[in-house]
């Protein structure tokens, strides 16, 4: 009984105490030195960072990868039980933090169109990936959009697709050999189905069940 | 206790000495990208919090006199957190199915001393996990955070008696799981 630890040591022990990730810190770092040099006896303050704006995308990329490869709070429930694992829970960290970053207002579409024909020329400009633009109304997941993201290392078209209340990213970048292999993920309590067609790899992303997002799948490649 | 900022009042009218946010509020990141993790449990959100904390700290800079900056700053950390993104302050006092099962590991008859730490060791996260907010937030404050009573009572804006009396529910529920495992002196 003696040599059990106590409450302290078993937490330290079991805990980690986190290092703030590196881009938050340099953008944090930044915007001190904004602060500390507007720092006047008129100033208010209250002028809102450029930089904020920008950090938002900017940092959080990084920190997923980071915080999630080391410490992985909620990685641990990544399906795939083989060596890749970390590989795999990186990406798909930031794949879920993409898509709730992009639930955020104002964030979800940079192309607001229930119309394939508005949506596919729109991504023709924009990028050289051309996903299929299907418009699966009829089949319970309506096109709400796209998007264009930077997930992972990758330039992403995002199609953006509705399923009752819940949304539904599906992120597409040209395949590499670097990719965790196809079949669902669960990260954060968000589903992940992965697959691959025609050098192309798609990732669909949302808080609906998995089985809904393997109709979609089903739906989308038909 | 620098001579300049003695009086308060002359204080907020003179302009604040060159890179003092940096210098007082910046060491300060690193455990309030901790608090937010553990409140918010999920490291967006916990970012996103720190970010807007740091936005609040410089909004408010002003207003912090020579008392403690960490405190200070992990009070709009914790802020933050419980207002804009959703930790249920109110402590929703229900565990779940799985986590208020019996335990079914029988720790002396473990072949490997490793494998039964790095059990205990979940078994804790575990544990913590569980806690409602409010008692999660004292625990580790005080035990991973090293925070004395009177700080902890400045973050978390409650008497100290009340920070005590929390501390001291979080533990008798912490034995309550992981009393085989650790040692909990008297509180158990």
């Amino acid at each position: 009984m003696s040599e059990l630890p106590d409450l302290h040591k078993a937490m330290a022990e079991a805990l980690p105490v986190y290092e703030a990730p590196a881009s938050l810190q340099a953008w944090a770092r930044e915007e001190a030195k904004r602060a500390d040099q507007e720092a006047s006896p008129h100033h208010t303050f209250s002028a809102p960072s450029r930089a904020r704006v920008w950090g938002l995308y900017q940092w959080r990329a990084a920190a997923g990868f980071l915080l999630a490869a080391v410490l992985g709070w909620g990685a641990a429930s990544v399906r795939p039980g083989n060596g890749a694992a970390a590989a795999a829970s990186a990406t798909t960290n930031q794949l879920v933090d993409a898509h709730v970053r992009s639930l955020l207002p104002n964030h979800l579409l940079d192309v607001v169109s229930t119309d394939r024909h508005t949506v596919k020329p729109w991504f023709a400009g924009k990028t050289d990936i051309a996903p299929p633009v299907v418009d699966l109304v009829d089949k319970g997941f309506p096109l709400l959009g796209g998007r264009l993201d930077y997930v992972d290392g990758h330039s992403a078209a995002v199609l953006i697709y509705g399923r009752r209340l819940h949304t539904i990213n599906v992120f597409v970048w040209r395949t590499t050999t670097a990719e965790p292999r196809d079949g669902s993920f669960e990260v954060r309590g968000h589903s992940l189905l992965h697959w691959t067609n025609g050098g192309l790899s798609y990732w669909a992303v949302s808080d609906a069940a998995p089985p809904e997002l393997e109709a979609f799948r089903e739906a989308y490649m038909q | 206790m620098r001579k300049a900022d003695k009086a308060p009042e002359v204080k907020r009218l003179e302009s604040p000495q060159a890179g003092r946010f940096e210098r007082i509020v910046l060491p300060h990141l690193g455990a309030a990208f901790t608090l937010a993790m553990y409140l918010t449990r999920n490291t967006a959100d916990a970012e996103d919090a720190v970010q807007e904390a740091v936005l609040r700290a410089v909004r408010y800079f002003p207003t912090l006199r020579d008392d403690d900056a960490r405190a200070w700053f992990l009070t709009i950390v914790r802020r933050v957190c419980f207002t804009a993104y959703g930790t249920d302050h109110r402590g929703a006092d229900v565990i779940s199915i799985d986590a208020a099962g019996p335990q079914l590991v029988d720790d002396r008859e473990q072949p490997d001393a490793a494998t039964s730490r790095l059990q205990v060791q979940q078994r804790v996260r575990d544990a913590i996990d569980q806690l409602p907010p409010l008692l999660r937030e004292a625990i580790v404050l005080r035990e991973l955070q090293d925070c004395s009573y009177t700080e902890i009572a400045a973050v978390t804006q409650v008497p100290v008696g009340t920070v005590m009396s929390r501390l001291s529910r979080a533990r008798t529920r912490l034995a309550g799981l992981l009393q085989d495992v650790v040692d909990f002196g008297d509180v158990a």
